[in-house]
């Protein structure tokens, strides 16, 4: 046989793990070559730091379960049962051993079905006779099968003869006979000996159960399982139904029809049948015998052009048959799920080849379909596009704005608007919040639309495009929030719209977090801030609770810009009246209100807490069931201490303030210069009640500044064009004429610049903004003097808000999550407690392996890893989202 | 009878409901959870209970052997879906409880009541496959969300009333009776007692000093062996267990939490995160190491001895109750009592051969019933001083712990899961 293998005797750095105690064990670093001695393949690998020590020597078995993982990793089953893996430091050389252990198992599959030396061999050593095959010897056989499978040798010797005599097959008449004889003991024999023929995991054996003449009576014999004696499955039943199988377009291939059977059988027996019986090296086998056979059809398919056009032409607007269509979309839905499975290259080139036989047009017909369950399918196939990768979907989605043709986007946001099915509505929501990720750089995208990318690449687009576009489609996405502000009644909104909200809120979440400048101009062109204030008082409270995860997003982020918003629309005022609303009890909506306020204390934003102690003191002063915000107000006071007493010690964007007497930061300065006649602006333009009791409190905090009495309100202090508009509206009371129509008086202006004055905020405002009043405003100018305040704010806040750019919120990160989780379906069969597992190379060599296991899943001894050990990359960016959400537990 | 009692019995027969009737059950349950702290209370007489894993026909079990909701009242610390073959069955019929009885159980998250997990352990798959779409799993992930992190059960009783006469060893057990109060006693399903752990009074103790030790057992039946180390660790009782207050979270302790009050602190509509204070409590173990300690797990740590010695003490708890890690016996003390880990599944995974337990906590009714903690309405943050005024009187709560095995064959169908309906591939 060595004659066409060609061992590769290249010396490959490799490490080696042997599973211990579910815990792989290092058993060193070592040089790995493949070697044919006396005629046996094996795998060689000698020490590295010794290199006499041989730290593995293995025979290249026909069975074993041999997979590579990933690029770098050998994971297979000794003869001994015991699992080792083979953890390369280098793509290549993982690849050359692989080719070689592929070529050995190919030739030893090809030489035992010759029934060559080889098998003899074996039989010689332990040499199995099985019973005849009749009623009478049930229980020797069943006996016999027990021993002989107790040793890897006896199983060996066990398949060979069960394989050469073509016993299985023999044994089936007996099932029939005993069903005649009604003699259940006899049934539960047969059904023990079937059992312990498939746990053989013998890849010829369980092939042979799926066939068409064997399955019946196997499935048969295991309908009646000794441990269920009063039961009967009905397995047979199932199977023969022939309807189960649907032909949407006649699939030509008899061999591929054979695999599609088999594949469905074989699913049964994991699922079903073998459900609680199987061990693990049965498991992966049947897991892996799918698997290839799934390569193989869906191969088979999409090569199969004919096939192909006559699967989509299906979808023929002139074609009247509905079901047709929706079984259509049920089989790329299928073939969808299978490529999940696939490795990379193999599913970019499925779905490439799907997507150019028009699988775009699929999907929207099936989004827009009257049946719900149709239009969730319709979007599994997107999310499963977007899921494999949504860079290149949002270079598609891109070339067709290019184009001037209807994005999906745009459909999918008209149908997030108006569906009715909840579920459905949850996942567009998903969708979109992909598809727009304000996050994902245009240029990669490029770059990775792998062989679709030659196409679109030529209308390399530009960043102002791709904000143009995000920018159109928000508007176009958020415009029901915008609604918001013609409802002066927030009690009687209907589920639908609650439910419609809550995505919309989320969805800006997710981009906020996800970009800190791309949707500022969203956000402030529709005022979106101020609707979703208003959200903070409808009575539904987990619209409440969205509504407030929001603003506990743009706090994490540190940017002045948002700040401005929050402290201009009465935010905190609402927060805290929640606060209020559920104080004596402890209650969600009380802990996320605490929560926010815990951080604003903990991380000590300064802005912040000037504005909410400043404004709200009094309020905060009576809530004293927790310490948080005595804390805050602690926290102000020694801010307010510092600014008189010029402590140089602090940053130095206050050491740069010329005016001690200023609360501590220059861009106050604004408040003093304010005039009657603004005030009275101001004040008409808020909330009644709200407005009396900020009044005095902040009274209370102006007292502190010389002048200060003058001043009438903090709130002043950060202005913004459209604010006032905003706040007339949030309050939903007594709007103020000219608040609307301030952005395009230029006269309202100058009522404008004291306070828009000390907005610090404002430098970082996107310029398009600006551009659109013509005349330059006195504030404008203000804005740019003080650009070097506001980039030591960014300086100081920078780390920070760079990786919240790169974050995304829990649940939205969540379709990204859902492909990682799919990678890693195992749980490494690891102990349950007590283990004293060192961190560090041994501990994180199991972690590793078990990303790779998927397709031999090992649902074993169960011990779960978190997501981000089991993933990778997606893992750690995900671990990195968290990091926001889960600031909780920073203090 | 109304759509949700309806609901209830299609559940507990193992038939799922309709797709339109979860989403509404969703709902329902979401309002109710909102309303609940980060930290749930709940008044002994409680029953707590841990993984299920969508074990159906063995939660089925349970209820046989801890008594049917709303008659006894219920704590289930998380893990309810994966792995198992009813993940949906199990949660919803757990939920549809929950909805309809919501004083008379409570349900805390657990690890696997996560997205990212449920996707890699079953649940997802097994949502797909019973209702053709991810729908339903994206319901009970909302609701996963709004399940509170933790419980404080409050008012539970010292000593236990003696379950039954079916102890042999009458010398031992009488001069137990006489020095000490039943501490804890191990039941099996049919009622019968296994085991039985007493300790003295607090004045013997120091009467005995070191010579005799604090807590004696009397051990019916070797079948369960004397689980954790509490028995036979020996150190004296455990001296920050006075209140009776007992803290019931799915993993454990957090570095960041030093304080129950803190656990409040978390704003907890989140996908369990994969670091900080919320997925330390869903993710850590409790090991016999000093301190805090990396957790195999990838996630959470492991805390030691002294850890929780000195959460109990400042937290004023007698015990804390937490699930996460399969014990083959079903439940183990360590610490000197004063953290146990309770397992509900049986033969777990269908194969793992343990046994299951819940464990009972009794009220107390000697103190009149007292409560000496407050649902955040009265002196939260100060849990310290109110305790130190009763430590003389108030002891460690007396602790029964039902253990039972997997629902007998014939009462379960076989389990497995749901074939495709059609194929096409």
């Amino acid at each position: 046989m060595a004659s066409e293998l060609q061992p590769p005797s290249d010396r490959k750095r490799v490490k080696v793990y042997e599973l211990k105690e579910n815990d792989w064990f290092d058993r060193g670093t070592g040089f790995c070559t493949g070697q044919i001695l006396n005629d046996e393949p094996r795998i060689f690998v000698e020490s590295e730091d010794t290199p006499d020590r041989v730290l593995l020597e293995t025979k290249i078995s026909k069975d074993g379960g041999y997979q590579k993982q990933q690029d770098t990793l050998i994971v297979w089953t000794e003869p001994n049962q015991t699992d080792m893996a083979l953890s390369f430091q280098e793509a290549e050389g993982c690849a050359l051993i692989w080719n070689f252990v592929n070529s050995v198992q190919q030739h030893l599959l090809n030489m035992a079905a010759g029934d060559d030396a080889l098998s003899e061999d074996l039989e010689s050593m332990h040499p199995i006779t099985l019973p005849a095959p009749e009623l009478v010897n049930l229980p020797d056989i069943d006996h016999l099968m027990r021993a002989a499978s107790m040793a890897q040798t006896g199983r060996d010797a066990l398949s060979k003869c069960v394989i050469r005599d073509e016993y299985i097959q023999k044994l089936l008449p007996l099932v029939t006979v005993a069903e005649d004889l009604e003699s259940l003991s006899d049934l539960h024999r047969l059904c023990n000996i079937m059992k312990s023929l498939i746990l053989l995991n013998d890849t010829t054996i369980i092939e042979t159960v799926v066939t068409d003449s064997v399955i019946l009576g196997v499935v048969g014999a295991l309908e009646y399982d000794p441990e269920f004696p009063t039961h009967k499955a009905n397995h047979r039943l199932y199977l023969s139904d022939k309807s189960r199988f649907k032909e949407v377009v006649p699939i030509r291939d008899q061999s591929i029809r054979r695999k599609i059977r088999y594949t469905w059988r074989l699913q049964y027996l994991k699922d079903v049948v073998l459900a609680r019986i199987l061990d693990d090296p049965t498991f992966s086998v049947l897991n892996s015998m799918i698997f290839y056979n799934q390569v193989d059809i869906v191969n088979h398919i999409q090569s199969d052009a004919s096939f192909l056009k006559e699967l989509f032409s299906v979808f023929d607007p002139r074609s009247a048959d509905a079901k047709r269509k929706e079984d259509a979309v049920q089989f790329l839905h299928q073939c969808a799920s299978i490529a999940k499975n696939l490795q990379g290259p193999e599913r970019a080139t499925l779905y490439a080849n799907l997507i150019n036989n028009g699988l775009f047009a699929v999907i929207a017909f099936a989004i827009k379909h009257p049946n719900p369950a149709i239009r969730t399918t319709g979007i599994d196939i997107l999310v499963a596009l977007l899921d494999h990768d949504p860079i290149m979907m949002r270079s598609y989605m891109l070339k067709a704005v290019n184009e001037k043709k209807t994005p999906l986007t745009d459909t999918l946001i008209d149908l997030l608007h108006t569906e009715v099915d909840l579920g459905v509505k949850n996942q567009l929501a998903d969708a979109i919040k992909v598809l727009l990720d304000p996050q994902v750089p245009i240029q990669a995208a490029m770059a990775r639309a792998g062989p679709e990318a030659a196409k679109v690449r030529p209308n390399m687009l530009p960043d102002a495009f791709v904000q143009n576009h995000f920018d159109e489609s928000s508007r176009r996405l958020f415009a029901p929030l915008k609604r918001l502000e013609d409802q002066s009644n927030l009690h009687g909104l209907t589920f639908q719209a609650v439910a419609l909200y809550s995505h919309l809120v989320d969805i800006l979440t997710f981009f906020v977090r996800q970009h800190l400048y791309r949707c500022r101009n969203v956000i402030q062109n529709e005022r979106l801030a101020a609707h979703i204030t208003q959200l903070l008082r409808v009575p539904q409270k987990h619209l409440k609770l969205t509504a407030l995860k929001f603003f506990r997003t743009l706090l994490s982020l540190q940017d002045t810009f948002y700040q401005a918003l929050m402290t201009h629309n009465d935010t905190f005022g609402l927060i805290l009246d929640i606060v209020y609303e559920t104080m004596p009890r402890d209650n969600l909506l009380n802990s996320a209100c605490l929560e926010l306020f815990e951080f604003i204390k903990r991380e000590h934003i300064k802005p912040i807490t000037l504005h909410v102690v400043g404004k709200y003191g009094d309020k905060l002063r009576n809530i004293t069931y927790v310490d948080t915000f005595q804390g805050l107000i602690l926290h102000y006071e020694q801010l307010q201490g510092y600014s008189e007493e010029a402590d140089s010690t602090l940053y130095s964007q206050e050491e740069a303030t010329p005016v001690l007497k200023m609360p501590p930061s220059g861009r106050w300065q604004g408040v003093k210069e304010m005039d009657p006649a603004e005030e009275e602006y101001f004040n008409t333009s808020d909330d009644e009640e709200e407005w009396q009791q900020d009044n005095q409190t902040t009274g209370t905090l102006i007292s502190k500044v010389p002048n200060g009495a003058a001043s009438p309100s903090v709130k002043s202090l950060v202005d913004y064009p459209d604010d006032d508009e905003e706040d007339a509206d949030a309050m939903d009371t007594k709007p103020e004429p000219e608040g609307d129509t301030k952005q395009q008086k230029p006269d309202d202006t100058s009522n404008e610049d004291a306070p828009a004055d000390p907005v610090p905020e404002q430098p970082s405002t996107p310029v398009s903004q600006v551009v659109q009043t013509p005349p330059e405003r006195l504030s404008e100018k203000r804005r740019r003097e003080e650009e070097d305040d506001d980039e030591l704010v960014k300086l100081t806040s920078g780390p920070k808000r760079r990786s919240s750019t790169s974050s995304s919120t829990g649940s939205a990160g969540f379709l990204r999550k859902k492909r990682s989780g799919s990678i890693g379906s195992v749980s490494l069969g690891d102990k349950a407690a007590s283990s004293q597992g060192t961190p560090g190379m041994a501990n994180a060599a199991p972690k590793r392996i078990a990303i790779n296991l998927s397709s031999s899943v090992k649902v074993a001894e169960p011990r779960d890893t978190p997501p981000n050990t089991v993933t990778n990359a997606a893992g750690k960016e995900s671990e990195k989202e968290n990091q926001k959400s889960g600031d909780s537990g920073e203090g | 009878m109304s759509d949700l009692d309806r609901a209830i019995a299609q559940l507990r027969a193992c038939r799922l409901i309709p797709e339109a009737q979860v989403r509404e059950l969703c709902y329902k349950a979401r309002e109710l959870l909102i309303e609940e702290g980060n930290v749930v209370c709940v008044d002994a007489p409680v029953t707590i209970c841990g993984d299920i894993h969508g074990q159906f026909h063995d939660l089925m079990e349970l209820f046989r052997v801890g008594g049917d909701v709303p008659d006894t009242n219920y704590l289930f610390m998380g893990d309810f879906v994966d792995r198992g073959f009813y993940s949906l069955e199990s949660f919803l019929l757990l939920l549809c409880l929950k909805v309809r009885y919501p004083d008379r159980i409570t349900l805390i998250r657990g690890n696997h009541e996560s997205r990212q997990i449920t996707t890699v352990y079953g649940f997802y798959d097994e949502c797909i496959r019973k209702y053709g779409s991810a729908n339903v799993w994206r319901y009970c992930c909302e609701v996963f969300d709004y399940l509170a992190l933790g419980a404080l059960v409050l008012g539970a009783s010292s000593d236990l009333e003696s379950s039954g006469p079916s102890y042999n060893d009458t010398t031992q057990s009488t001069m137990s009776t006489e020095d000490g109060e039943l501490e804890t006693e191990v039941l099996n399903s049919k009622g019968e007692v296994l085991m039985k752990t007493y300790k003295q009074r607090p004045r013997s103790s120091l009467d005995n000093g070191s010579t005799s030790p604090p807590r004696t057992q009397s051990q019916t039946s070797m079948r369960t062996g004397a689980p954790g180390t509490g028995a036979s660790g020996g150190g004296g009782s455990n001296n920050s267990s006075r209140t009776g207050a007992v803290l019931c979270v799915h993993g454990g302790l957090s570095p960041l939490i030093d304080t129950v009050d803190k656990i409040r602190l978390i704003d907890r509509k989140q996908e369990v995160p994969h670091e900080g204070a919320m997925c330390d409590l869903l993710w850590s173990d409790p090991d016999e190491i000093d301190g805090w300690g990396l957790s195999p797990r990838g996630a959470g740590f492991l805390f030691g001895a002294d850890i929780v010695k000195g959460f109990n003490y400042k937290n004023d708890l007698s015990l804390i109750a937490r699930a996460h890690q399969l014990v083959m016996e079903g439940y183990k003390e360590m610490f000197d009592g004063g953290i146990v880990t309770v397992w509900s599944a049986p033969n777990y995974c269908y194969r793992c051969g343990n046994v299951a337990a819940i464990l009972e906590l009794g009220e107390d009714t000697s103190n009149g019933g007292t409560v000496t903690r407050s649902n955040g309405d009265y002196n939260r943050s100060n849990g310290i001083l109110t305790g130190t005024v009763n430590k003389q009187t108030l002891r460690s709560p007396g602790r029964r712990y039902r253990v039972f095995e997997a629902a007998a064959q014939d009462t379960r169908g076989m389990p497995a899961k749901k074939p495709v309906a059609d194929y096409f591939l």
